[in-house]
């Protein structure tokens, strides 16, 4: 009898013992401030231990190419660059060079809707403060902006401004592509599946623990009431989504909107869409396709997504949705519109 | 009652005990899964500092590079009351009942919600 009490023991502890021991993949996700923005990384993972360190690193990997890139920072790689603009090349590491070359090959592909060489033009703008500056600086400074006159020398791994006074801002793409190397870093990590998401430059991959997509949601450019009121939602994996809108820094005078992404050509706000979201296989591309389409406006930005092969919701000056047919099945709008 | 207790064998206690703790683990279980009532977590420069209940109002001060930041949780929703950074955009975005409000210059971030309950009506990230 005692001994079938033990066994019945025994079997009814190894029950409770499976039942509990073994963690199931769960969600982790932790969020911090970095590259003057707000950094989300999510992951799937057996333990908090596991995906804590994950992240901890991908959020490192993050931080030391934002601290290269920092437009602001004296010591940055970028500063570098704009301080010896026309006077010498500069060495820099291979994520600097990598994220300069893919900023050239999008100006190249957008006829100059986006173009890195913007800095003489955007340092004057302060969107919190109001600022905007006059129109003759504006003028002024615009032979300043060309991506032509970026020289890339791969063999010393340098680059060169060619003239006094050119500078380099690579806010329109950094973020996607921290979030590209990020998630070269978790996959390193044996990560089977997360998002890193640069504030709005997202990169998704792998399925979440229950087999399913993960779900985007793509911010209304003009709120209605709450905070993050969504206009559409992106079910994806495996891609990078991005939004280039005109609600993010702003500022409103005489009744005309005064926002950050400027027209390369003219020195001034861009004028023809709302928001654009572009869809790709890589964040750096997403994110610099985004700002190239939102500048050259609906028309010519389907054109440039049809040739750059991505994907993209636009919505232009007067609300007007216009998408691409590769979204079907990946994008559903909210009911209201 | 008595001949109840006599009349069971082991066998019967055993599937009792394993009930009840089948039942109790049941609770735990639901629990970790379901959404909880709202909470309000602040976390610096990265790390979480405090987590608050969203339905008990109060009023505390986060320290941070510009001086304390002073949040306020009433009526199941926070917002930034006070801050010293430069543009205070995070006193600005005001009331929110769901979401976040970054201090960028103060690196808080507080964020308002239920534990994420991967329901597939929720969204894992926001563009735009």
């Amino acid at each position: 009898m005692k001994t079938r009490i033990q066994a019945l023991l025994y079997v009814l502890f190894l029950i409770l013992f499976f039942s509990c021991g073994k963690a199931k993949p769960s969600i982790y996700k932790k969020t911090k401030p970095l590259m003057d923005t707000v950094v989300s990384i999510t992951v799937v993972a057996g333990s908090a231990e596991e995906a804590d360190k994950a992240i901890e690193k991908a959020f490192s990997v993050i931080r030391q190419f934002g601290d290269r890139i920092n437009f602001f920072s004296d010591k940055s790689e970028l500063s570098a660059i704009n301080k010896n603009a026309g006077i010498t090349p500069v060495r820099v590491s291979a994520e600097t060079m990598g994220v300069i070359e893919r900023a050239i090959f999008i100006s190249e592909k957008s006829g100059g809707a986006f173009d890195p060489t913007i800095g003489p033009e955007i340092r004057m703008w302060d969107f919190y403060k109001k600022i905007r500056p006059e129109d003759a600086a504006i003028k002024k400074n615009l032979p300043l902006v060309n991506f032509r006159d970026i020289i890339i020398d791969h063999d010393k791994s340098t680059v060169f401004l060619k003239r006094k006074g050119m500078m380099l801002d690579l806010g329109g793409i950094a973020k996607g592509y921290a979030a590209d190397l990020a998630l070269a870093g978790l996959r390193q990590d044996k990560i089977a599946a997360g998002i890193v998401a640069a504030a709005g430059d997202i990169r998704a991959f792998g399925l979440k623990p229950d087999g399913t997509l993960w779900n985007i949601g793509i911010k209304n450019p003009r709120q209605k009431s709450e905070a993050d009121e969504l206009i559409a939602k992106a079910r994806l994996t495996n891609k990078a989504i991005s939004t280039s809108g005109d609600y993010e820094r702003y500022f409103i005078e005489n009744g005309r909107r005064f926002h950050h992404i400027l027209d390369p050509k003219t020195g001034y706000p861009a004028g023809q869409c709302r928001s654009v979201t572009v869809i790709s296989d890589s964040g750096v591309f997403a994110d610099g396709f985004s700002t190239a389409v939102f500048v050259s406006g609906p028309e010519k930005g389907m054109e440039l997504v049809r040739e750059a092969g991505v994907d993209a919701v636009i919505i232009d000056k007067d609300g007007g949705i216009h998408t691409t047919p590769g979204i079907k099945g990946m994008v559903t709008f909210e009911d209201s519109h | 009652m008595k001949t109840v207790i006599r009349n069971t064998t082991v066998a019967d206690k055993l599937l009792f005990l394993f009930m009840i703790t089948a039942s109790l683990a049941g609770i735990f279980i639901s629990r970790a899964a379901m959404p909880q009532g709202g909470e309000v977590v602040v976390e610096i420069n990265g790390k979480k500092a405090y987590a608050f209940a969203l339905d008990e109002d109060r009023i505390f001060a986060v320290p941070g590079p510009c001086g304390d930041t002073v949040i306020e949780i009433k009526n199941k929703k926070a917002r930034v009351k006070e801050a010293h950074c430069p543009n205070r955009l995070c006193e600005k975005q005001g009331w929110i009942s769901k979401g976040v409000i970054v201090c960028l210059p103060n690196r808080i971030v507080v964020s308002v919600g239920g534990r994420s309950a991967n329901s597939s009506k929720e969204v894992d990230a926001i563009t735009g």
